[in-house]
C-alpha cells in the first residue's frame, strides 16, 4: 500500500504530482467524467466596472445590484426578492459569516447589501449578525439557522489562497493547528456542528483580489487587482477553484510567468476529494459570466 | 494521518519549539523590561509625527491575534515580541510601525531576507522600500512601516522616517555566520535566504511537503542563488544541524526521500535536465539544485566545503 507517499519537487518535474497528492492521501487519481451540461456545478461571475469609483471607493447601489443579479442567476430566478426566498426564511437566525483583514476585508458595502436582502426576508435584526473572529462567542452564530458565507479572494501565505473555505477557520477555537500540511484539513471544519449543513450561499468577493503575496500578514499593493467582480454559488469548493484559477491568471498577466505562491492550494483538491465538500475539477464547473467583462481572464 | 493525531504531532512540535528556543516562555518581569526597550527603541516624536501613545504588545503566543496565520513565519524564527505603534500628524493619514524583537539579529536578518526582493534603500543594515511599505532590520529588531491609507507618504517620506527610527536602534547585528561559507562567484546577494524550518525553505524553493532534510529551530539554513548567462540560476542550500550525526541523517533521509537512485556520489541529473547534488561535512550539509551540468554540481560543493574547511567552521 503506497500510503504517505512524499511528494518532492520531482513530482512536479515529472507531472505526476495529482497521482502523488492522490496516492499520499489514500485516494483514488481523479476519474475521467464526460462533461456533460448538466452534471456541472454553476458558479456566477458578476462584474461591473463602476462598482469602485475613481477615488477607490465601492458604490453600494453596484454591489447590491451585482449581487442581486448574481443570486437571480444562481437560482433560476428573475426577481432577486424571490430567488432569496429560496435561500432565507423568516424564522432563519442568520449567521453572516465575514472576514476583517485589515487591508482586504470582505467589503462593507457587500455585507450591508447582503444583510439588507436577509432583513427583507423577515428575519429579524436581532436574529443576524455579521462577525468574523468572534463567531464563536456570538449568540446569533451559535444558534443559527443559515449562513451565508462572504471572504474576499487572496494569495495566502499557509493554505496558498485565502477563500471560501478557508472562512470557515474561526469556527474553531484552534486556527493555527489547520495550518499544518497547506491547511490541507480545513474542509473538515465545515462538518462540525456549528457550520455543518447550514450554509445557504457562498459569495467570493472579487472586488479586489490579491494574486501575490511574499508570505507576510502585509497587503502588497503592487499585487492588487481592481477586478471589480463576485463570485457567487453554492458550492464553496467550486468557487475557490475558480479564484486560484484567476490569481493564477492574474500572476501570469502581471509577470508573464506563473510564480509559484506560498504553497499549493491543495485544501481545494483535498475538500473536494477528501470530505466531499464541493467540487475542483475545473471542468466540472460552469462559469455563468454577468455584466462587463473586459480583461476577465477567466 | 487522522487531524486528531496531526494535532497530537503539532503540539508537540511547538512544546518542542517553545522548550528549544528557551525564550518563548518569556517571564513578565523579563517582558516588562522588553516592553520598556522597545518603548524606548524608537522615538515617540519622528519629524512632525508624534505617537497615540496606545502601543500595543504580542508576544509568541498572543501575535495570532493580531495577524492571523501569519504569526507562524515570526514563530519559526526566535522572535520575541512585537510592539505596534501608531504615528499622528495633522491632516495626515496615520502611520503604523510593526516593530519586531527577533532575539538576535540572525534571525531579524532571516526575517528580512524571507521577503527582500526590491533595491536596497539604506535605512538600518538591509532595507526596502515598495507598495505602500518600507521593511528594514537592524541589529535584532526587524521593522515594518505602513501608512494606513494608500498612496499617502511619498516614498522620500519613508525613507526620512525610516532613517529617524534606524538611527535610535543604537545596536547593529551580525549576519549569519553561514554567509560567509557561500562561494562568492556569480552569488546573488539578494537572493540569500536565511531560516531553520522546513516551510520557509518551500516559500522559496518547494523541496518536499514533508520535511525530508528535518529542519527545525535548532538548524541553521541558507538558500542562495547563482546566476549564470542565459537565465541559467542554481540554487545552493547549506544547512547547519546541531551535530554531526543529526547532519548525517538528516542527509540521509533527504538522499532517501529526493535522489533514491543515486549512487555513493549522491549526484543525480533530474527530470528537468539539470543536476542535483548533495554532501556533508562535519555538521553541515551542503547541496545544490539545478546546476547545468555535473561538473558545476560537484564545483559548487567543492567550493563550499573548502570555505567551511578555511574558514573553520
Amino acid at each position: 500500500m503506497k500510503r504517505n507517499r512524499i511528494i518532492t519537487r520531482r513530482d512536479f518535474l515529472r507531472g505526476t504530482v495529482y497521482t502523488a497528492f492522490a496516492t499520499s492521501m489514500g485516494l483514488s487519481p481523479p476519474v475521467k467524467r464526460e462533461a456533460k451540461a448538466e452534471e456541472k456545478v454553476k458558479v456566477i461571475l458578476v462584474r461591473d466596472e463602476k462598482v469602485i469609483d475613481p477615488q477607490g471607493h465601492i458604490n453600494p447601489e453596484i454591489i447590491q445590484k451585482m449581487l442581486d443579479q448574481g443570486v437571480s442567476s444562481l437560482l433560476g430566478e428573475e426577481n432577486p426578492f424571490q430567488a432569496w426566498k429560496k435561500l432565507i426564511r423568516p424564522t432563519d437566525v442568520v449567521g453572516i459569516k465575514s472576514n476583517v483583514w485589515n487591508p482586504l476585508p470582505t467589503p462593507k458595502e457587500l455585507e450591508t447589501a447582503i444583510e439588507k436582502r436577509v432583513l427583507e426576508m423577515g428575519v429579524p435584526k436581532e436574529n443576524i449578525s455579521i462577525d468574523d473572529r468572534g463567531v464563536l462567542n456570538n449568540k446569533v452564530f451559535l444558534s443559527s439557522t443559515a449562513l451565508i458565507n462572504a471572504h474576499p479572494l487572496r494569495t495566502h501565505h499557509w493554505s496558498g489562497i485565502g477563500g471560501c473555505i478557508k472562512n470557515y477557520i474561526m469556527f474553531v477555537s484552534t486556527p493555527w493547528l489547520y495550518h499544518l500540511d497547506a491547511c490541507a484539513a480545513l474542509a473538515s471544519i465545515w462538518n462540525k456542528p456549528v457550520v455543518k449543513g447550514k450554509t445557504r450561499l457562498n459569495i467570493l468577493s472579487l472586488i479586489r483580489t490579491q494574486f501575490y503575496g511574499r508570505g507576510s500578514h502585509f497587503f502588497d499593493r503592487r499585487y492588487v487587482s481592481d477586478y471589480k467582480g463576485l463570485l457567487i454559488g453554492k458550492d464553496p469548493v467550486a468557487l475557490d477553484a475558480v479564484g486560484a484559477h484567476l490569481l493564477q491568471l492574474q500572476r501570469i498577466g502581471y509577470f508573464g510567468e506563473d510564480r509559484p505562491l506560498d504553497t499549493t492550494p491543495k485544501h481545494i483538491f483535498v475538500a473536494d476529494q477528501k470530505y466531499k465538500l464541493g467540487v475542483s475539477d475545473l471542468r466540472q464547473i460552469e462559469v455563468v459570466k454577468l455584466g462587463w467583462m473586459e480583461s476577465s481572464l477567466i | 494521518m487522522e487531524l486528531k493525531k496531526r494535532v497530537v504531532i503539532f503540539l508537540i512540535f511547538l512544546l518542542a519549539t517553545e522548550l528549544a528556543i528557551g525564550g518563548a516562555a518569556v517571564f513578565s518581569g523579563d517582558r516588562d523590561g522588553m516592553k520598556m526597550e522597545m518603548k524606548k527603541l524608537i522615538p515617540l516624536k519622528i519629524g512632525s509625527y508624534q505617537s497615540d501613545g496606545k502601543d500595543e504588545f504580542y508576544d509568541r503566543k498572543t501575535t495570532f491575534r493580531y495577524m492571523d496565520g501569519a504569526a507562524e513565519l515570526y514563530r519559526s524564527y526566535e522572535f520575541k515580541l512585537l510592539m505596534i505603534r501608531h504615528y499622528a500628524k495633522a491632516d495626515h493619514p496615520p502611520i503604523v510601525v510593526e516593530a519586531f524583537d527577533m532575539g538576535s539579529s540572525e534571525d531579524a536578518f532571516g526575517i528580512f531576507s524571507y521577503e527582500a526582493e526590491d533595491e536596497e534603500v539604506g535605512v538600518g543594515q538591509g532595507s526596502e522600500s515598495g507598495g505602500g511599505l518600507l521593511r528594514f532590520w537592524k541589529g535584532k529588531f526587524f521593522v515594518n512601516v505602513y501608512a494606513e491609507q494608500e498612496d499617502s507618504l511619498t516614498k522620500k517620506d519613508f525613507l526620512e522616517l525610516g532613517r529617524a527610527m534606524a538611527d535610535s536602534i543604537k545596536q547593529e547585528g551580525r549576519k549569519p555566520k553561514l554567509i560567509n561559507y557561500l562561494p562568492k562567484e556569480r552569488l546573488i546577494e539578494r537572493s540569500i535566504r536565511y531560516f531553520h524550518h522546513s516551510h520557509i525553505l518551500n516559500h522559496h524553493y518547494f523541496l518536499s511537503h514533508e520535511n525530508i532534510l528535518r529542519l527545525d529551530i535548532r538548524t541553521n539554513a541558507l538558500l542562495a542563488s547563482y546566476s549564470f548567462q542565459k537565465e541559467e540560476k542554481n540554487f545552493l542550500m547549506l544547512i547547519q544541524y546541531p551535530s554531526h550525526t543529526l547532519a548525517k541523517a538528516g542527509l540521509q533521509n533527504f538522499v532517501k526521500a529526493y535522489m533514491p537512485e543515486s549512487s555513493s556520489s549522491r549526484v543525480i541529473k533530474t527530470e528537468n535536465g539539470k543536476w542535483t547534488a548533495a554532501q556533508f561535512y562535519k555538521s553541515y550539509v551542503i547541496i545544490i539544485f539545478d546546476a547545468v551540468s555535473r561538473e558545476k554540481a560537484e564545483a559548487f560543493i567543492q567550493a563550499t566545503q573548502k570555505n567551511l574547511e578555511d574558514k573553520k567552521s
